[in-house]
């Protein structure tokens, strides 16, 4: 009985795989290079001077399109730099993210650039580069204790949910009423974006906050919640959204009511579907947190470090707000 | 016969109480909120929101009178919803493509679970807690991560669609699959088999009844119906979201067990169910109506499972 289990089991996957690998691009997933053998951009095979620098740039995983562009951006800066860089893929694991840190720092490399695959996990890595007199730059996502690193160079969520809320509320005219889609309660990115849209409505008193939900990121909770407001008959003039996976919802039940003349719906994040709907004029904005300036900016900044520049603490970058205008920029 | 009068009236004064709770909680929606909830265009926006559940709730009433329990059925929603979205983008395939393979999909890891629980001897919760797993897993890696989007007019019609151009669609199939599956329940010597499996498996087995096949069949259902819900909420956000149906095994569960269902199974009936997953949906859209917040929501469904379960149990202690 067990093998006709294992049977049903085997041809599940494979089906399910099939189905679906056939119809999209194959995952990257898939592909990833072999975590043993960084993938050597610039193969250090015989330092020609002894004091060239070695740049290294560890990534949480690569895996999909925001750590693959990432790690594009920082490659293609290094090069235009001209500077030795080796890129480690970190298989999503902080073990072994950690180690192959601790491996580099042993062999004395200049410069760690890192998109660390866990906030507390690589802190005690991260300190013991810096103590062994190793720069670290931390990329994208701080970790748990900022001050054992030597640079952090990012966005904030709430410079994001602050875009987010400007773009609406100079639509609305700086007055009308506005309904706020939120992440998953207490989380970082909710907490921030959140927290984005209410400084910028200290500025516009016109602006009635009507409704504030959670949707937890979730495009069909987005889609029955808004309903369910588009059922009160108040009265909505933006839908603003955390991310773009809400706004998609959000969108759809606008869509279905027949009022997209008159609600306007913002979304963050830049996602495929959400850039799509930007361009077919649906869906009012969206915002993009810049991931190849973050590489580049990461890589300048590393290499400022052992030229012997002093650099801030935090670097943060601004985020893009992308409309109709200069959606065509950002689809590929 | 004097007996079988008394355990009638004992179980249609239990019934009587779900029903008298969900018109209760009705009225006191009706009354805070006369000119929103009370509307009949919100009357059929419930209806629609009730039906996915609905429909999910109907499968996971034939498992849990049979004994069992199904919780991958969320994790199925997303991965049909990921396929069907996959073949249903403009030009491809005809709609039918997307559908019977969304419905393979969630009939395929049903059979799992069903041979897992009928022939692997494996607890039910264990089983389908795996397959929630790995099948939410499968659904990522299909999808690459990202929703799947740009679908063709016919999918985004499937279930946003109307019926004389009032009914939506997805109450159309809710109504149909429920008054199916009524049937089937309670007029078919398979679903004779059903309770008296979850009733007493050993007794069932020694008059006759194939319990491994009558267990196969009702995980293959539960299944079956996930595939079913998975393309209507596809269509419904017109993209195949990897994320979605997030808990959705659980509202499902919920509306079973608030229908009077008992956990322990061999006993409930088809209209409980309706009314659990209705109580649901009008709960939901009451709240977000009177704009409570998310938080206290939380607070009020999980009193009102309790509630439901409570009275339910006194029921039984009564008889």
């Amino acid at each position: 009985m067990k093998k006709r289990m294992m049977v049903f089991m085997a041809v599940f996957m494979v089906l399910a795989l099939i189905l679906t690998a056939c119809q999209a691009p194959a995952p990257a997933a898939t592909e990833a290079p072999a975590p043993e053998q960084p993938a050597a951009t610039e193969a250090p095979a015989e330092p020609a001077a002894p004091a060239a620098a070695k740049y290294g740039l560890f990534m949480s995983h690569m895996t999909n399109a925001f750590t693959i562009e990432m790690s594009d951006a920082v490659k293609s800066k290094a090069a235009e730099l001209g500077v030795d860089l080796t890129v480690f893929d970190g298989g999503q694991d902080p073990a072994k993210q950690a180690g192959q840190v601790e491996t580099a720092v042993t062999q004395g490399i200049s410069c760690i650039i890192i998109e660390p695959a866990s906030v507390d996990g690589l802190v005690p890595a991260i300190e013991n580069a810096t103590k062994a007199g190793v720069p670290v730059v931390v990329v994208n996502q701080a970790i748990s204790k900022p001050d054992a690193a030597t640079s952090f160079v990012g966005v904030s969520n709430v410079d994001g949910g602050e875009l987010e809320m400007k773009t609406a509320a100079e639509a609305m005219g700086g007055k009308g009423n506005v309904a706020f889609l939120l992440g998953p309660m207490g989380s970082d990115a909710e907490l921030g974006r959140t927290e984005g849209y209410y400084n910028v409505l200290k500025n516009y008193p016109d602006i009635k906050v009507v409704f504030e939900q959670t949707a937890n990121w979730k495009t069909d909770e987005a889609l029955a919640l808004v309903e369910n407001w588009l059922q009160t008959g108040t009265q909505i003039d933006a839908i603003v959204a955390n991310n773009d996976g809400m706004a998609m919802g959000a969108l759809k039940a606008v869509e279905d009511a027949q009022l997209l003349d008159k609600i306007k719906v913002y979304g963050l994040d830049a996602t495929p579907d959400a850039l799509a709907a930007v361009k077919d004029g649906k869906l009012a904005a969206t915002i993009s947190q810049n991931t190849t300036p973050q590489g580049q900016k990461a890589m300048e900044t590393c290499v400022n470090i052992v030229k012997g520049d002093t650099v801030d603490k935090t670097i943060l970058l601004p985020f893009a707000l992308i409309t109709k205008e200069n959606v065509g920029d950002y689809l590929k | 016969m004097n007996e079988n009068m008394k355990r009638f009236n004992i179980n249609s004064v239990r019934e009587l109480g779900i029903f008298l709770a969900f018109v209760f909680i009705l009225v006191t929606l009706m009354i805070l909120s006369p000119n929103a909830f009370a509307r009949p265009a919100n009357l059929i926006n419930i209806l629609k929101q009730a039906s996915i559940n609905g429909i999910l709730a109907t499968g996971m009433m034939f498992v849990i009178i049979s004994g069992g329990i199904d919780l991958s059925v969320g994790s199925i929603v997303a991965l049909s919803g990921v396929v069907a979205a996959s073949y249903a983008h403009p030009g491809e395939y005809p709609l039918i493509v997307p559908l019977i393979l969304a419905l393979a999909v969630g009939a395929l890891v049903g059979l799992l679970n069903g041979a897992g629980v009928a022939y692997g001897g494996l607890p039910p919760f264990i089983i389908t807690l795996g397959t929630m797993t790995i099948v939410r897993g499968v659904a990522l890696i299909a999808a690459n991560g990202q929703p799947v989007f740009n679908v063709t007019k016919e999918f985004e019609a499937a279930a946003g669609g109307f019926v004389l151009e009032r009914v939506p669609n997805l109450v159309v199939y809710y109504v149909i699959i429920t008054l199916v599956l009524a049937f089937v329940l309670t007029k078919t010597v398979f679903g004779r088999q059903v309770y008296a499996v979850g009733g007493n498996e050993t007794a069932a087995r020694v008059s006759g009844i194939h319990v491994d096949k009558i267990k196969l069949a009702v995980y293959t259902l539960s299944g079956f119906l996930a595939g079913v819900a998975g393309f209507l909420l596809a269509s419904r956000i017109i993209s195949g979201n990897p994320t979605s149906g997030q808990a959705y095994e659980l509202d499902a569960i919920a509306a079973v067990v608030i229908g009077g269902v008992s956990m322990s199974g061999g006993s409930g009936k088809w209209y409980g169910t309706v009314i659990g997953a209705l109580m649901i949906a009008i709960i939901s859209n009451g709240l977000d109506i009177l704009n409570v917040s998310s938080h206290f929501q939380l607070i009020i469904k999980g009193l009102i499972i309790i509630v439901a379960v409570l009275v339910d149990i006194k029921g039984k202690a009564k008889q």
